[in-house]
């Protein structure tokens, strides 16, 4: 016999088990205990009423809806790379690059589709930017539309978004 | 023919001409050696030192482009020593590299990204952040685009316009830190083989105006196919993308290597001629200003032949493939028509030059030729049916497949071109190619053979 063999005794044959009652006690107590503690004090139950009642764990990490940043002079910091799109395991990001003319490098995109009902949130394409000119720092959560079209953000929606934690500009283009 | 000898690369032995170039061995045997000056069309220069190998009773490495063989060379193009010298060498070529690869259309098949991955990684050593400036656009005509700050200064554009076309608009100004490549003053790139030179550079230094930003080559499938400028048949390369929720498109031709057809290079007429095939392009079958299905087409056609049994010619466009040809050629005999290919319309003696260029411009004219098709239209003719062929003829009654759109056609039905469809063709030189299918449209159109299968009594 190979000593490397560690054998494990089966459960499940002894007279209690077999019973399941135990078992069963067991897991109604603790559903119990905690049934008995929240009727007891309501206002300890955790929980939101949103929409009345905002999130206020939204933290710099959060991957909340993309935006696109500018430069300090305001101008957008993407430079139409695709790598952003080409990272993007949904394919949900179409870019058309332009000739750039403001001085800033020699392209841009010339429109930047995020469709936001194929994203995954991933954050793969923030990872990917070499230029900080993509971000999902908006702490926006929530998207709602009334059609499909709605979901699709453009270059102008996501360059107006915001970022909500300070950090307003591409930390990589100046 | 000379005399050929042993050599050792290593631990390896080939056999190679006595005389020849070391490094014409090594892209043979695909023995990996980095390079960017060197170019089996252009020779050796010796200026980028990148294609530096070890070799046995020499003291310091040499480059296997400037070396002869010789009888027992014993040569070693892996190990830490010549890596490091690699590295060094590469070092030097990115002390003033932007390193824009984001914006640089290159990225993805340039040799500099390919080179740095394999030889580079390494931490500069150059402390200044500062590095030499140059001009990001300078439109050198021909549809060629440079960017000094990303040039090797490898020469081979410049060789190009000395050696291959003569045209010598190209050189390389100033020393040292500052030399660029320019054109002459006053004068522009202008030679009907000008936009080689963006293959030819082996970074992002020459882009062409024409592809510029349009796609990232990564995303690019590449199928082999062959040019239908003219009768000469340069081999290319056709690259397309269908982008998600779009068309299959076409987004450029290059250049594929055939030393029995084009050497190395394609023309520019050629290498945009990609761009009138996805213009103008027939969609819908059309009879007297109706659109109708594809079935009452199918009926239209075949009352018309039954009409005009015994008066019907059958005329052929030399671009077409040969295995379409022969479809036409059964289909004619089946309705017992007259078959002819008028060939005088593809002759464009302008157009002929002592390079590439054939007069004949007609891609599959020689099939034509070696059936012994009739060229000449007979003079009465009732009903005729045309399979692409540009000229326009008299008939009482004409029925037009037509790949591009014709505002005079009565009755047109549309064809796939070239690109959607394979078959292959013969140039005018004997020499019988087959071409690739490239596009695989969202809604195809029919070929040749598909709409004689579904016309066929
Ligand atoms: S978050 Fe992920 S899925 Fe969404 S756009 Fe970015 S890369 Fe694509
Ligand atoms: S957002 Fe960033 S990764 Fe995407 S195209 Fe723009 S610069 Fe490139
Ligand atoms: S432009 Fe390109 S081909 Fe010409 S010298 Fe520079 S790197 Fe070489
Ligand atoms: S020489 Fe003729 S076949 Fe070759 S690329 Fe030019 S047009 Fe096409
Ligand atoms: S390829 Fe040999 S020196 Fe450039």
């Amino acid at each position: 016999m190979n000593k490397n063999i560690t054998v494990i005794p089966r459960h499940g044959s002894s007279l209690k088990d077999k019973l399941y009652l135990p078992a069963i006690y067991d897991g109604v107590k603790v559903t119990f205990k905690h049934f008995f503690k929240n009727v007891s004090d309501i206002n300890a139950v955790d929980t939101l009423e949103y929409p009345e009642e905002q999130p206020t764990d939204i933290t710099e990490r959060y991957r909340g809806l993309h935006r696109l940043t500018h430069r300090p002079d305001d101008s957008i910091a993407c430079v139409a790379c695709f790598m952003c799109s080409t990272a993007c395991p949904s394919d949900c990001i179409f870019i058309e690059a332009t000739e750039r003319e403001d001085g800033h490098d020699e392209k841009m995109p010339k429109s930047f589709f995020i469709d936001t009902l194929e994203c995954i949130f991933c954050g793969y394409c923030v990872e990917a930017c070499p230029c900080d000119a993509i971000r999902m720092d908006t702490g926006i959560f929530s998207l709602t539309g009334s059609s499909r079209e709605d979901f699709i953000m453009d270059k102008e929606q996501l360059l107006s978004h915001k970022g909500a934690f300070g950090e307003e500009n591409s930390c990589a283009r100046d | 023919m000379s005399e050929m000898v042993e050599v050792i690369v290593d631990d390896q032995t080939f056999h190679a001409e006595k005389g020849s170039l070391l490094i014409d061995l090594l892209i043979k045997e695909k023995v990996k050696v980095p390079y960017f000056c060197y170019h089996e069309a252009l020779g050796a220069d010796g200026n980028c030192r990148m294609c530096m190998v070890e070799i046995e009773g020499q003291k310091r490495p040499q480059i296997a482009c400037d070396t002869f063989i010789k009888e027992g060379m014993e040569v070693r193009s892996k190990g830490e020593n010549i890596e490091k010298v690699r590295t060094n060498i590469l070092e030097l070529e990115l002390i003033n590299h932007p390193v824009d690869c984001p914006t640089c259309d290159q990225a993805g098949e340039c040799s500099l990204q390919n080179f740095y991955m394999d030889y580079g990684l390494h931490d500069t050593k150059i402390t200044i952040p500062e590095k030499e400036k140059g001009l990001k656009k300078v439109d050198l005509g021909s549809n060629v685009i440079l960017d000094q700050e990303r040039c090797v200064l490898c020469a081979r554009c410049t060789r190009f316009t000395d050696k291959i076309t003569g045209t010598h608009e190209l050189g390389i100004i100033g020393r040292g830190d500052h030399a660029k490549v320019s054109t002459m003053p006053g004068k522009k790139l202008d030679n009907p083989y000008a936009m080689n030179v963006v293959d030819l550079c082996p970074v992002g230094a020459l882009t062409s105006k024409d592809f510029r930003f349009s796609q990232r080559v990564w995303f690019l499938k590449t199928v082999e196919s062959v040019c239908h400028g003219c009768a000469k048949g340069c081999n290319i390369y056709i690259d397309h993308n269908k982008i998600k929720y779009q068309d299959d498109v076409i987004y450029r031709y290059r250049p594929r290597r055939n030393d029995e057809v084009n050497g190395f290079f394609i023309c520019d007429e050629g290498r945009l001629s990609y761009k009138g095939l996805q213009e103008n392009r027939q969609h819908e079958i059309v009879l007297d200003n109706e659109v109708i299905s594809e079935d009452e087409a199918i009926e239209a056609l075949k009352d018309l032949v039954k009409k005009y049994k015994s008066n019907i010619t059958v005329i052929i466009d030399a671009n077409l493939y040969t295995e379409d040809i022969e479809a036409i050629l059964n289909f004619s005999k089946e309705i017992e028509a007259n078959v002819c290919a008028p060939l005088d319309i593809y002759r464009d003696e302008d157009f002929k030059d002592d390079m590439l260029k054939s007069a004949q411009r007609a891609a599959n004219y020689k099939t034509i030729e070696n059936l012994s098709l009739e060229t000449k239209i007979p003079e009465k003719c009732e009903l005729l049916i045309n399979f692409n062929h540009p000229g326009k003829f008299e008939a009482e009654r004409s029925i037009d497949f037509r790949t591009h759109q014709d505002p005079d056609a009565a009755f047109i039905l549309p064809l796939a071109s070239y690109v959607e469809s394979s078959g292959h063709i013969t140039n005018e030189e004997g020499i019988t190619q087959h071409c690739q299918k490239a596009l695989s449209k969202n809604d195809p159109l029919p070929t040749v053979i598909e709409w004689l299968e579904k016309v066929s009594v």
